[in-house]
């Protein structure tokens, strides 16, 4: 409890943020860093895989790409070049629920850097022959990932636990539905998903006079408004069972657990169950480390991650360990989650969790690339606050809340249980 | 000792800290038959030091939300700790009784030297782990940049303890470069010499000439390594072995890398991305090192295309030493190195290991400063001269399915350079 005070009350409260909106619900985000070597322009749009209707698997990541490909008065290649010779760099991510393309440049480039990223992203030509070749380049993408057992499990682990929510499918979608798609239809997405009241734009770095009028007359502020609630999505509930996988590349097993958890827009519930699953698996001293690694040094690595997502949160457990040892881990993971619910976490314990979450989001303030994607991804989902603010929600959860109210949903049976083993691919 | 040998940087920071110590014992350093004992090694300093257990300290790293980790580089021990302002005077003394007390526990040994031999194993998952494992042994053979510093199962399954304690007697003896940066208390900056552990550090008696390696023992003519694999993809790797950190035809080189491999404006990206669409992957890599250190492109392909993602990789390697960059393509390169310099920058922790790494490497302080003004003054005549000096025999390492490997052979056997000596090859099982 002290802890979380002395985070937000210390000297270091994180940079200061100032959100605005534009009149058609686009949201503005500045967050000063005086001493940044580099600023950070970041561009989210809720045009993430949930976004896409069927047929369309795929398309959000395929868009991510082609927006690159060239725009009205930027041809291919110009914006990479530009903000290039800038000495800056650029790149995007796609994820389930949002999309974000980010830049870094010297300080005294933000004002044409922001310009071009606008005009990118916001301004495609999608050109047909750059169309094709960008699917091709897809292509490879998938086929470089198929490439990887761990990222294949992974995706197993999905498609089993979450069933028909978006959350199940590949991002990157499947060869067939990409080949299927046209420029049309994907100029079709792009209109109806980037929308004012979609986006969020945030500049992280040295201060810029003139923000504010400059966005108020940029492109952001000429996309319609629209309406935001164009498809709606039920929360992902994981479906619980025991799977088994065999995969002919494996080198080691794995255990793999999924389980639902509530939306990221529960910031209360979020930061709980960031406390527990410290509690079960960063560090030595967590739980399953500590027994399955440290104590009977079954296991080589134990990780469990906490995702939070808009449409229900995902928590996956991954332990890698030799072949022979997996009955002996699961038997091992299954105990130590039940203990939980009845061994409430000791004083040190918590506290180790505690220190552990906070630090992580102060070491995350340091940079301006973490800083923007932190304040626009808040912002882009309604949830305009200081950087450091989600810890208040720590000081609610003693040991007693967590044992009684996390820990009894983070069992195996509630879980999506898969063991990939090596083997003939089955 | 620590006057010469400690850099300090205040920074404003949300509160945070980071320090690195570098020791000049690094893999290259590693015994003929001990491949990987250094990173064993540099695994087993925070498994108990000084007056406390390897509980003990995981209770008071983690219990103050802090990281600590050691790794072996080739060239050096890095000892890095992140931690906040407020638990920096606990948790500082680490560093120096990982260096001057490390306990080795016998228990713990077997413990990192299992999980290591797991690692290892594990990473024969990733076909561009073996690309690059085939790469590596093809252009350093059995030198010392021939193996990845965490080693081969077949020496690692023979370290103990008794093996390594010699190494560890050797860790105070080197001469230690340690920067903190960040929000600092005052007590770091101007008493550290006296803070406990730090005290007692020993005068260096092991000076960093004595102990340079032999980094290179290449076996001979072979110039391509094939690396079976069931995936849908073929990995390649081409390049060699060049020069060092600091070295005068390093910069020159630095901005070929920057030329091939650098942003979506690079010759890779857009020679097989933008303009052929054959690979997602495409990258450059010059890491800075104090021996002669790999210059090495890549790039991933399906098989029904891998014959024209070589072509094109062997032509953009080609026209470095064939034809000259225009001025607009050397202004860019300058643009993205002096880009780099400020994008490895941004934190505490990239700004004390950059501090340490020039300085154990003997470079002056201000290199990147001077570096930046330096690449100005380079003209596209002399990248040209360089490349024709040091990127004058590639070597080829490909991981994939079989069928492809064969053709692909061929096709290096016909294009690539004489004086590559095409013919001879490495397969691995």
């Amino acid at each position: 409890m002290e802890l979380c005070h002395a985070v937000l009350n210390s000297p270091f409260p994180g940079p200061e943020l100032d959100h605005w909106s534009l009149a058609n619900g686009a949201r503005c985000v500045m967050a000063e860093m005086p001493d940044a070597p580099l600023t950070c322009l970041d561009f989210w749009c809720r045009a993430g895989s949930v976004s896409e209707q069927d047929g369309e698997e795929g398309m959000a990541h395929f868009l991510e790409h082609m927006l690159f490909k060239g725009s009205r008065h930027l041809p291919p290649g110009a914006f990479d070049l530009a903000i290039e010779a800038l000495g800056g760099s650029s790149n995007a991510a796609t994820g389930f629920d949002d999309v974000h393309f980010h830049v870094l440049v010297p300080p005294e480039r933000t004002r044409d850097a922001l310009n071009h990223l606008l005009e990118l992203v916001l301004q495609p030509t999608l050109d047909p022959e750059g169309f094709s070749m960008e699917r091709d380049v897809v292509l490879e993408e998938i086929a470089q990932y198929a490439d990887q057992p761990s990222e294949q499990v992974l995706q197993q682990l999905l498609t089993r636990g979450c069933g028909s929510h978006p959350y199940g499918r590949p991002i990157l979608g499947q060869r067939a539905s990409l080949k299927a798609m046209t420029p049309a239809a994907m100029d079709g997405f792009h209109r109806r998903r980037y929308l004012g009241s979609n986006c969020c734009i945030a500049v992280a770095g040295q201060s810029m006079n003139g923000l504010g009028e400059m966005l108020a007359e940029s492109q952001l502020a000429d996309l319609p408004s629209g309406d935001i609630s164009t498809k709606v999505v039920q929360p992902v509930q994981v479906q619980s069972g025991r799977h088994l996988l065999s995969l002919d590349r494996l080198e080691s097993a794995r255990l793999l657990m999924l389980w639902s958890a509530p939306a990221a827009s529960d910031q209360a519930a979020v930061m709980g169950i960031d406390l527990a699953t410290t509690l079960l698996g960063e560090g030595r001293r967590s739980r399953l480390v500590k027994r399955l690694r440290e104590e009977l040094q079954l296991v080589e690595s134990v990780t469990m991650d906490l995702t939070a997502l808009e449409n229900g949160s995902l928590i996956t457990l991954e332990v890698i360990c030799a072949p022979e040892a997996l009955p002996a881990v699961e038997v091992e993971v299954n105990q130590i989650l039940a203990r939980t619910t009845e061994h409430a976490a000791s004083v040190a314990e918590l506290k180790r969790a505690r220190q552990l979450v906070s630090n992580g989001l102060r070491y995350a303030l340091e940079s301006t690339g973490q800083v923007a994607a932190m304040s626009a991804g808040q912002s882009l989902w309604n949830r305009q606050q200081e950087l450091l603010r989600p810890l208040d929600h720590l000081d609610a959860w003693d040991s007693e809340r967590i044992c009684s109210e996390l820990c009894p949903a983070l069992q195996p049976e509630q879980a999506c249980v898969l063991i990939a083993q090596p083997g003939e691919t089955c | 000792m620590w006057e010469q040998n400690l850099l300090i940087e205040p920074l404003s920071t949300p509160g945070v800290m980071a320090a690195k110590l570098l020791l000049p014992f690094g893999s290259v350093q590693d015994p003929p038959d001990q491949r990987g004992a250094h990173e064993l090694l540099a695994s087993l300093l925070s498994r108990g030091c000084g007056p406390l257990d390897h509980e003990a300290v995981a209770d008071l790293v983690e219990g103050s939300g802090a990281g600590l980790r050691c790794d072996a580089q080739e060239d050096g021990l890095m000892l890095s700790l992140r931690c906040t302002v407020e638990c920096s005077d606990l948790l500082m003394p680490l560093l120096a009784w990982m260096v001057l007390e490390p306990h080795l526990h016998p228990d713990q040994v077997a413990l990192e030297r299992s999980l290591t031999l797991q690692a290892l194993q594990r990473q024969c998952e990733d076909p561009f782990h073996m690309a690059s494992v085939g790469w590596r042994t093809l252009v350093y053979g059995t030198g010392a940049y021939g193996h990845d510093p965490m080693g081969v199962a077949e020496d690692l399954t023979r370290l103990d303890r008794d093996r390594l304690l010699p190494l560890a007697g050797r860790l105070p003896l080197g001469q230690p470069v340690l920067a903190v940066a960040g929000t600092l208390p005052a007590e770091i900056t101007e008493h550290l010499a006296e803070t406990k552990g730090f005290a007692q550090w020993p005068e260096p008696t092991i000076r960093t000439e004595s102990t340079q390696p032999e980094y290179c023992l290449s076996s001979g003519s072979e110039s391509i390594h094939l690396q079976p694999m069931d995936t849908e993809q073929v990995v390649m790797m081409l390049g060699q072995a060049t020069i060092s950190h600091g070295h005068s035809d390093d910069l020159a080189l630095r901005l070929l890398q920057c030329h091939l491999g650098v942003g979506m404006s690079s010759l890779l990206f857009r020679r097989l991305r933008e303009e052929h669409g054959v690979a997602y992957e495409v990258a450059a890599s010059y890491p800075a090192l104090a021996g002669p250190a790999p210059f090495m492109i890549l790039a991933s392909t399906g098989m029904e295309r891998a014959d024209q993602s070589l072509r094109l990789l062997l032509q953009c390697w080609d026209e470095l030493r064939q034809k000259q960059l225009s001025q607009a393509e050397l202004d860019l390169a300058c643009a993205k190195f002096i880009g780099q310099v400020a994008h490895s920058r941004q934190t505490c922790s990239q700004r004390a290991e950059r501090r340490v790494q020039l300085r154990a490497m003997g470079l002056a302080d201000d290199h990147d400063q001077r570096s930046m003004n330096a690449v100005r003054n380079l003209t596209p005549e002399a990248l040209c001269q360089a490349a024709d000096r040091w990127l004058n025999q590639p070597k080829l390492s490909l991981c994939g399915p079989s069928e492809s490997l064969g053709e692909l052979q061929r096709l290096w056997n016909a294009q690539s350079a004489p004086s590559s000596s095409p013919g001879s090859t490495t397969v691995s099982s």
